[in-house]
């Protein structure tokens, strides 16, 4: 075991670890984190997995590394691309989207997974905060097979009892069937994970529960730094580190200029 | 004599279509040329179709009275472009909410003379109860819940592309944008101005390889996509970028001085592309090219 590993060294590895061989990963602008999981995973244990940055698809299984995108879609981190397809058409084959897995932001996330890209402040004419908007976010979480929230910040502006705004749907007010009844095929949100700890949805209520701290971190910062009443079991264990093997993966094949680790 | 129209029109006169009032689409990769010629005209109250940095230039120039975006995303460190922001939160300019999948349902619709186009996304979301234009409908075969989507029709769809012959033959290198054919079949006219004009004989060799037919007008404008990229031929000038976000960001502060020095200097003083240019500098555009 490595202890020199960044936060966002040990998200990226937890994510990486989720991911399974023959899924098509779905990562959008701007997020470091999965950015770097989706890369990892695919040469680690994923010769199949079809990565789509926007609208370009690759499998680059062979190489040996796949480094990180310059600048926020720096094109020509896609140039191996084996075809791309326009915003207009990225939603042409929805229906065969159960095996796509999807990682999403927020400016806010509410108990029950929902997330705001849009703004902050009760009045939508007069918004204290206006967010950069949905981009291709509510249909993606419509359909995705799963998706992941991952926050760069865990605290209560943004961990919230309820958006403002919602701009994808999560698990709505919850319940088990919140999807189901407005007809959404997709599996919803499966954990969401920030720099203090990993989040699931409880099966019943679907309402956010502690899933795992990360090393260091109590459960009494995690429910501290939370803006609503998290589900807490009798006994949370640790996120798992990183292993020597798979930092070095991630340092070496990945984040070439360390940017997980600034 | 029996001639064949040419579509070919300098930056100026295509500009001209395009007036105060107007909803126009701007595609990917970023038709500048056109953009700070409508800055440079100052035409006001437009409705744009657009994301990102060219949407905030438009803003922050105020020719913008109402933004049809799915993502004003920042870069450079800002979760939102400078402009839009103070903008959208001062109410100067208008939000009509959406996301890429109703956008895309709404050109379509517009460009298949359609009342609306149906699409999932966005059901259970705030969209459709802060943008009334969206009406949630049971549809009438199965009963699910959908959105309608209304027509979204550009007057003028303005986009830059690799190539284009004088009769409006456009051929990209690298695919055809993000949205672009899109807005080109939704929008009553489109100005595709372009790296170069290659001759018809070349376009007839391989049709197939047109991706836009029959654009309205042609614009020669090699650079033209300065400061963002243009496949085949340079990529983004990110300092440059930088420079205007820097200035913008300071304007979203109170202290508007250097985003006007920006705007004069770059889109007001600037009579044409080639001044622009210079000002820019030979330098910095070549140290552009692709690798």
């Amino acid at each position: 075991m490595d202890a020199s590993y960044t936060i966002p060294e040990l998200m990226t590895v937890f994510l990486a670890r989720e991911l399974n061989d023959g899924e098509t990963l779905r990562v959008g602008v701007a997020s470091p984190v999965p950015e770097a999981a989706v890369r990892l995973a695919h040469l680690t244990h994923g010769p199949n997995m079809e990565l789509v940055f926007l609208g370009a698809r690759m499998n680059v299984a062979h190489l040996d590394t796949i480094p990180m995108p310059a600048y926020g879609w720096d094109r020509r981190v896609v140039r191996w691309a084996e075809s791309y397809s326009d915003t207009g058409h990225r939603f042409d084959r929805v229906k065969d989207w159960s095996k796509h897995v999807f990682f999403i932001g927020g400016v806010q996330v509410d108990a029950f997974g929902n997330t705001n890209l849009i703004g902050i402040g009760s009045d939508y004419q007069r918004l204290k905060f206006r967010g950069p908007g949905s981009v291709g976010t509510p249909t993606l979480s419509t359909h995705v097979g799963r998706y992941y929230i991952v926050l760069n910040s865990h605290s209560p502006r943004v961990l919230v009892e309820r958006c403002d705004y919602v701009s994808a749907y999560g698990w709505g007010t919850g319940g088990a069937d919140a999807r189901t009844k407005l007809g959404l095929p997709g599996g919803g949100p499966r954990l969401c994970v920030t720099p203090l700890a990993v989040m699931d949805f409880a099966e019943d209520s679907r309402r956010m529960r502690l899933k795992s701290v990360h090393p260091g971190v109590s459960i009494d910062t995690v429910r501290r730094e939370t803006g609503f009443e998290l589900i807490i079991p009798a006994s949370v264990p640790e996120t798992a580190p990183p292993s020597t093997e798979e930092l070095q993966a991630l340092r070496t094949r990945v984040d070439l200029d360390g940017r997980l680790r600034r | 004599m029996n001639q064949r129209r040419e579509r070919i029109l300098d930056e100026d006169a295509a500009s001209q279509w395009i007036e105060s009032g107007m909803t126009i689409a701007i595609g990917q990769p970023t038709p500048m040329a056109l953009v700070r010629s409508l800055i440079r005209r100052g035409v006001k109250n437009l409705t744009v179709v657009d994301a990102g940095f060219s949407l905030d230039l438009l803003v922050a120039a105020r020719c913008v009275r109402k933004v049809v975006s799915y993502y004003a995303g920042g870069g450079f460190g800002n979760p939102v472009t400078p402009a839009f922001r103070r903008a959208a939160e001062s109410r100067e300019i208008e939000v009509w909410e959406c996301e890429e999948g109703i956008l895309c349902a709404g050109l379509q619709a517009a460009a298949q003379a359609l009342p609306f186009l149906p699409w999932r996304g966005g059901v259970g979301t705030s969209i459709p109860e802060v943008n009334r234009d969206l009406k949630i409908f049971k549809d009438p075969i199965s009963g699910e819940t959908l959105i309608a989507v209304p027509p979204i029709k550009p007057d003028v769809a303005i986009l830059h592309a690799a190539h284009a012959d004088a009769y409006g033959n456009v051929q990209h290198i690298g695919g055809p944008g993000w949205i672009d054919l899109f807005m080109y079949r939704a929008a009553d006219r489109t100005i595709v101005q372009v790296e170069k004009i290659i001759s018809n004989e070349e376009v007839r060799a391989d049709g197939w390889k047109t991706t836009i037919p029959a654009a309205d007008a042609i614009v020669r404008a090699p650079f033209g996509a300065h400061p963002f990229y243009s496949r085949g031929y340079y990529l983004q000038d990110n300092d440059h970028l930088r420079e205007y976000n820097d200035a913008a960001n300071s304007a979203g502060r109170g202290e508007s001085k250097s985003l006007d020095a920006y705007l004069d200097r770059y889109c007001r003083e600037p009579v044409a592309l080639g001044d622009y240019l210079e000002r820019v500098g030979i330098k910095r555009l070549l140290a552009l090219h692709e690798y």
